[in-house]
């Protein structure tokens, strides 16, 4: 991997970024000793995993139409059920999923014929597929805020806040934790990645897909670099002088080095996000020439470009999992726009000796219910959102490779199996990133705060 | 020094004895011990501090008789811990110190175990020494029999060395019920007390007496008195949020040095009698009860009539309305307008037509645009049933009642009872119930003379001009829909069923559900159809109604698009309430009715004296009962809450330093009886703000420099400040950076109130895809006019979805979650806002043409020019290096714009909208209109401006991307 500006600037970083006023320093335990928050930090524990890429399907995709087959399902294909589950109301019978499955790979992880590029042998059996994650709600935002900070109410830190927090970042230059949307955010928007009580330090930053990545990172067009420099060397001038008169002021030389900062961002980001500085075989790979798959094709290659960088955490979120009607042509045209980048993502880091330590999870917020009810009176081939049954998709980072955890039950209506609540797949998150959720806390409102709340399990089953 | 009052408990009546389960009474009964036996000091050691901790700290894995035990250790009897766990069997060693691993574990002294394992439930020293000591005197353990009889002997004593008894309504324990607390970890619920003023009062001022009998005791010397050009800035943009203009700083450096004292206090009234000062102080009340225009979650539906509760809070402010009417009105206004409707009616009948038409007088209706104090949380209850649904609403209302008026955060006891304050889980339902026959509704409520409805017009016409695009567009498509099926149905010779009637059909019926329509029609039709109900609900923004509350019994359907006052059926019942375990609907406990916080010790008028903390049954008058207790002059809590959120915002930090929590864990206030004397003060006028205010800035405390007088010594013994020996800087929060660029540029239109300002945000933002329910938000369109436009922040339109992102980049919260103190980092992102955002750059435009034309005709154009943007921007004239650097600055920038050559900007007037159709997964793609643009006078560009123009426009940037431009001193 290569690091090249990973040391070069910290001390400038020091003063840069890292620049806040007050009520921050007494609370940090983490960083007392440094005076750097994103300085890197060795983890509490042993671990494989250093860096993070989260790919979120927004939506709650089904997990009896992608990783979790119910052949008893098709069996019971449009008879009613009386399941009490999810929020539908009234006539509901159950639905078979339109996907064919079959076991792929030397392990014979199960996938539905969906799935052309992941299901190589060379990615498959790298994968960990986990089935006893549970929700709690069944509502889209208070879901994702759930599954993305450890609380319903979506004013926590996200998960890629405490990784940084906890870990530090390997470059001063770009952002730590880095969020990819669709146009469109998702629902609850940026509370999604937000630092929540940990200093902003810790927030994600949004690349924009398209305009500029970073909001105003650039001057408009007719003002050159030369002419920013040159309005920042007038700007030093002056705060020069007020800094002389101002002794006791210790944010104004950070606040100023927050200007330098920002100059060298703007150099610098544009270069690591350059992803047509990548060979013609890799974009193919990643199916950027095809309209179906380049928008998620982009991503998943900036990804590898910024966990390369030193990003700590990526986290792309990609929408349209949500069907309630039509799963089958919305459940195939989601599949087919993630499969292939999804399956280069994963090949890549492999052949680069990155997946070792580069944790990448594929994920909803919830999974979906085995029956539906009629919508506007006729039986709609859709699934309702079940906060009791989901899947998830692991590889790298340490995780058991070619393996099945945890079950649902035959209709995939709930978890049976390794059961576990999200907050014990969030304490393992970090357990795999060696960190210990109970001695990464933070002290706000009056008591030391954990990712997990009030403390959770890790699943062992989920690692090698 | 502390004054710590303490609470005497005297009456034999007190609740919790009542009602306390009575394991220890039992198991003395069934053992045959008599009290007043004596008992050892180390069984009474062991029973009353090392029996509660292991049972809090240790039980939950090592001894709960329903779980594994972890690693086989079972800690409840003196064998068991002596036998210890697989791994380690000499866990306790009686009298062995160096043996007892339990020891070193607790202490976290090797690598491997820590326990507990959670930081949070580490022991302190003296916890760890009261283990020490049990063990050192050989791990006594007595029967549970005599337990129990010095636990009983041990609750005959209100205050012992670990603290007083606290008495509530009880726990669910009786460890709980009679545990105890340090007095000065509960200092918050203690009654307010008359504190003696320190031995220098003869100081004018007594705030300075406190102040500086704590500094003389830290042997700190406080800083010299500011010079008056710093003190109008800081008055001014404490009580404004804006800077002085030139005329003013002139006016008042000519009188300080006439007379200091009495130029400062003119100062201090002058403010407070300005119409901005209401706006800057509504401010910091909106952070803490969470504003906003729109309610959030996946549909972010507009509270169409929210900003009359904006207007209601600066107006407040303004009048200085005493804090005990602000608090009944915000937390039962509809109940005051309702009784006061009725008294006027008469009959019942008549009152609830007169209620549903509205017909309140102007006092009723301000009284009803206070309660949306109970609108403003985020709640939708789309896709969750509607008990939770209510749930979530009453949580929600109740937690945001206990942190803005008693520093209180209420989830802390929802599930159990408080871990660390003197609140029982029985008090949250207590509380619960108190608001459980309120009911969310926009009730019809006239306009005041004093709102603002200039520009209703104009934006009821904009409004409708969008929506007949959306109603036209539908209503195209559903012909379309209708026809094919008129077709389908002729064509089997059947007769023709409308689309909502033939939604029960069976399938062989009717036609398909989207018949004659592909999927881009589908998808755009379900575009218009909310699109139609969004540009509705924004048109309501106009009519007199107002985001409220009512009681009654919960309604049986919930659509936060809709809420209306209903009446209620003949069967519908009252909600009944219960402590719900573990905050489960479904784990009813003990029934509980309405009533208050009890360990504040305030009654109630309608309490009895059995139970004085009781509230009426009426599901009428429950909230106004809450709030008169709120309000009531002996309630210590509400009032420090209150006062300390005063000293808070003119001094950076509270005396408490936590403003929304002053229970066990939050932060000890430095100056306890000067936040106590305050009240008192606060008491004496009346519980209005602006004798508080000034009575805090004529202090010499307030009037210190930022400078500290010794920074090595100040930095070692006090470096947080906490003793206030130097004025705390601070940086201009999100709101006051834009409002001070408008001023400095003479662009801001200082017109007050009203529906909410659309400024520019920036393009990308705007017209960005924002995803809500079922489809994308329409645009955020700015305002067609300058002058629309270039109002004060406070007014600006606030979309929990889409927060202004220069706003958001400068600290401004979110909506979410109450915010009781901004926080003010220096981040990367707020360097690019400065620099590159188009708010910044049209304001250094604005600013730059009007030097321009002010100094085009001067002999010495440059230099003057260089002047009159320093003091714009900066409030004074340009140092001589300052000059002359920034004159070479000015014509190395006008040699550099003569060869570049900017682009006009352009507004779109229509964007295309791709979205993912939800049944098929297909794109689709539609049309949306930005009318706003179509007639836009944008602000003035850089294509617009010659070379030295836009020289002087780089001038300003420079100048407004100072530290001194930044921070208040």
């Amino acid at each position: 991997m290569k690091h090249s500006l990973v040391d070069g600037s910290r001390r400038e970083f020091l003063y840069g970024l890292g620049a806040s006023i007050g009520s921050l320093a007494m609370t940090d335990l983490l960083a007392k000793d440094s005076a750097n928050p994103l300085a890197p930090k060795p983890a509490q524990l042993p671990a494989k995993a250093k860096n993070v890429i989260m790919l979120f399907m927004e939506g709650g995709p089904g997990h009896m139409d992608t990783f979790d087959p119910k052949p008893k399902l098709t069996e019971l294909h449009k008879s009613e059920s009386k399941s009490t589950n999810g929020l539908e109301t009234g006539f509901k019978f159950f639905v078979g999923s339109p996907f064919g499955f079959r076991k792929v790979g030397q392990s014979g992880i199960e996938m539905c014929d969906q799935w052309k590029y992941l299901s190589d042998p060379f990615i498959a059996d790298e994968l960990c597929n986990y089935r006893g994650c549970q929700a709690e709600s069944l509502n889209h935002p208070e879901a994702l805020f759930h599954m993305n900070t450890g609380s319903r109410l979506g004013a926590d830190p996200a998960l890629g806040a405490w990784a940084t927090y906890g870990l530090g970042s390997a470059n001063q230059n770009i952002p730590g934790y880095v969020v990819m949307t669709e146009l469109a955010m998702p629902q609850g928007g940026s509370r999604n990645w937000s630092n929540g009580f940990l200093p902003p330090h810790y927030q994600a930053t949004r690349l924009r897909s398209t305009g500029s990545p970073i909001l105003d990172i650039q001057p408009p067009d007719w003002k050159s670099r030369e002419h920013q420099r040159e309005a920042l060397n007038q700007l030093n001038f002056l705060n020069k002088i007020h800094e002389s008169r101002r002794p006791s002021h210790k944010d104004l030389t950070s606040r100023m080095n927050s200007y330098e900062l920002a100059f060298r961002m703007q150099m610098e980001v544009p270069n690591v996000i350059d992803i047509d500085s990548e060979p013609e075989y890799v974009k193919n790979m990643y199916g950027l020439e095809d309209t179906e798959t380049s928008a998620f094709g982009k991503q998943c290659l900036t990804a590898r470009r910024l966990i390369e960088n030193g990003v700590r955490f990526v986290q792309i979120f990609s929408g349209g999992w949500d069907s309630h009607d039509y799963l089958e042509r919305g459940h195939s045209a989601r599949i087919r726009s993630v499969d292939k980048p999804m399956a280069a993502l994963i090949r890549d880091l492999k052949l680069r000796g990155m997946l070792e330590d580069t944790l990448v999870i594929w994920t909803g917020e919830f999974g979906r219910t085995p029956d539906n009810n009629k919508r506007g009176g006729v039986y709609s081939l859709g699934r309702g959102h079940n906060a009791r049954a989901m899947t998830m998709m692991l590889a790298g980072g340490g995780v058991k490779k070619g393996t099945i955890v945890g079950a649902t039950d035959e209709i995939g209506s709930e978890a049976v199996d390794v059961k576990h609540p999200i907050r014990d797949f969030h304490v393992t998150l970090l357990h795999l990133l060696g960190l210990d959720d109970n001695k990464l806390t933070y002290y706000h409102a009056g008591r030391f705060k954990q990712l997990s709340q009030f403390g959770g399990q890790v699943i062992h089953q989920l690692i090698a | 020094m502390k004054i710590i009052n303490i609470l005497i408990i005297t009456s034999c009546s007190f609740l919790a004895l009542g009602q306390a389960s009575g394991q220890d009474e039992k198991i003395l009964k069934s053992n045959g011990i008599q009290g007043g036996e004596k008992f050892s000091k180390s069984d009474r050691h062991f029973t009353l501090k090392v029996k509660p901790l292991l049972s809090e700290k240790c039980f939950g894995c090592h001894g709960d008789p329903n779980k594994k035990l972890k690693g086989g250790l079972d800690l409840t009897s003196r064998e068991s811990f002596m036998r210890g766990g697989e791994e380690f069997p000499q866990s306790l060693v009686p009298g062995d110190l160096e043996k007892s691993l339990v020891l070193k574990m607790i202490r976290r002294e090797g690598e491997e175990y820590h326990m507990p394992p959670k930081e949070n439930d580490r022991l302190t020293e003296s916890q760890i020494n009261d283990f020490t000591l049990w063990i050192a005197e050989g791990a006594p353990w007595p029967d549970i029999s005599i337990q129990a009889a010095i636990r009983l002997e041990e609750r005959s004593r209100p205050i012992t060395d670990e603290g007083a008894l606290i008495n509530t309504s009880g726990g669910l324990s009786d460890e709980w019920t009679y545990r105890r607390y340090p007095l000065e970890d509960v200092w918050a619920f203690q009654p307010l007390k008359n504190p003696p003023l320190p031995d220098n009062s003869a100081n004018d001022n007594k705030i300075d007496a406190f102040v500086l009998s704590e500094l003389k005791e830290a042997g700190i010397e406080p800083s010299k008195t500011a010079d008056p050009k710093t003190l109008i800035r800081r008055a001014t943009y404490d009580l404004t949020g804006l800077p002085p203009t030139k005329q003013e700083i002139d006016q008042f450096l000519h009188r300080y040095e006439l007379d200091a004292d009495r130029a400062w206090e003119n100062l201090i009234d002058r403010l407070l009698a300005s119409p901005h000062y209401g706006e800057q102080w509504a401010k910091h009340w909106l952070d803490v009860a969470r504003y906003a225009d729109t309610g959030g979650y996946s549909n972010d539906y507009e509270r169409s009539n929210a900003w009359r509760y904006r207007d209601y809070v600066i107006r407040s402010f303004n009048e200085d309305k005493p804090y005990d009417r602000f608090v009944i009105e915000q937390v039962a206004g509809d109940e005051l307008a309702d009784l006061s409707l009725k008294k006027r009616v008469n009959k019942d009948a008549e009152f609830a037509n007169a209620r549903m038409e509205g017909r309140y007088n102007s006092e009723e209706s301000e009284w009803l645009v206070a309660s949306s104090f109970l609108r403003m949380g985020p709640w939708d209850p789309a896709m969750v049933k509607a008990p939770e649904a209510r749930q979530l609403y009453i949580d929600d209302v109740i937690n945001s009642v206990g942190e803005t008026f008693l520093s209180t955060t209420m989830r802390c006891f929802k599930c159990h009872d408080h871990k660390f304050d003197p609140l029982p889980t029985r008090d949250y339902y207590r509380f619960y119930a108190a608001f459980a026959t309120t009911q969310l509704a926009e009730r019809p409520t006239p306009f005041l003379d004093s709102e603002n409805r200039n520009g209703f017009h104009e934006g009821k016409e904009r409004v409708m001009e969008l929506l007949e695009f959306a109603r036209t567009k539908k209503n195209h498509l559903v012909k379309k829909r209708e026809d094919a099926a008129r077709a389908w149905f002729s064509e089997r010779g059947l007769p023709y069923v409308s689309h909502n009637d033939r939604n029960n059909l069976p399938d062989d019926e009717k036609p398909p559900r989207h018949v004659g329509l592909n999927h881009v029609e589908q998808g755009q039709l379900k575009v218009r159809e909310q699109d139609e109900w969004i540009w509705n609900r924004r048109l309501e923004r106009y009519q007199p109604m107002v985001q409220s509350v009512y009681n009654g019994p919960d309604p049986a359907f919930l659509n936060a698009r809709k809420l209306r006052i209903k009446t209620p059926g003949k069967n519908q019942a009252l909600p009944v309430n219960f402590i719900l375990s573990g905050g489960a609907l479904e784990a009813k406990g003990e029934r509980v009715y309405p009533g208050v916080l009890s360990a504040v010790q305030v009654a109630t008028s309608t309490g009895n004296d059995k139970d004085p903390f009781l509230l009426g049954e009426s599901p009428e008058g429950r909230r106004l009962e809450l709030a008169r207790w709120i309000a009531h002059p002996e309630n210590g809590l509400a009032l420090r809450s209150i006062v300390n959120r005063i000293w808070q915002y003119h001094f950076g930090q509270g005396i408490a330093k936590t403003p929304n929590n002053l229970g066990v864990k939050g932060a000890k206030p430095t100056h306890p009886e000067l936040l106590d004397w305050l009240v008192q003060e606060f008491l004496n006028h009346d519980r209005q703000f602006k004798p508080l205010h000034k009575m805090i800035m004529m202090s010499s405390t307030y009037r210190q420099s930022s400078e500290r007088s010794d920074r090595n010594q100040i930095d070692q013994v006090d470096p947080d400040n906490k003793l206030l020996s130097y004025f705390p800087v601070r940086r201009l929060s999100a709101e006051e950076v834009r409002d001070t660029m408008l001023a400095a540029t003479g662009e801001m239109n200082p017109e007050m109130g009203g529906v909410p300002v659309m400024p520019e945000m920036n393009m990308e933002v705007a017209l960005q895809p924002r995803m809500i329910q079922f489809s994308i938000a329409p645009a955020y369109q700015p305002m067609p006019t300058p002058e629309e436009r270039n109002r004060r922040s406070i007014y600006m339109y606030k979309v929990r979805g889409q927060a202004d992102p220069f706003l958001e980049t400068f600290n401004q919260p979110s909506p979410n979650e109450s915010c009781a103190s901004r926080d003010a980092s220096s981040i990367s992102p707020q360097a690019f806002s400065l620099l590159n955002s188009t708010l910044v750059n049209d304001r250094a435009n604005a600013l730059a043409v009007r030097i321009h034309k002010l100094t085009q005709n001067k002999s010495s154009s440059i230099n003057a020019a260089v002047s009159i943007a320093f003091q714009s921007i900066l409030g004074r004239k340009p140092e001589p290096q300052e000059h002359e650097r920034m004159v070479d600055y000015l014509k190395a920038m006008v040699s550099y714009h003569q060869e570049v050559k900017p682009e006009p900007a352009t507004y779109p007037t229509s964007i295309t909208r791709s979205l993912v159709e939800e049944f098929s997964g297909r794109p689709f793609e539609y049309e949306e209109i930005l009318p706003n643009f179509r007639n836009y006078q944008a602000d003035i560009k850089a294509d617009q401006m010659d070379a030295p123009q836009r020289a002087l426009s780089d001038l300003c940037l420079v100048l407004f991307n100072t530290h001194e431009f930044m921070y208040v001193y």
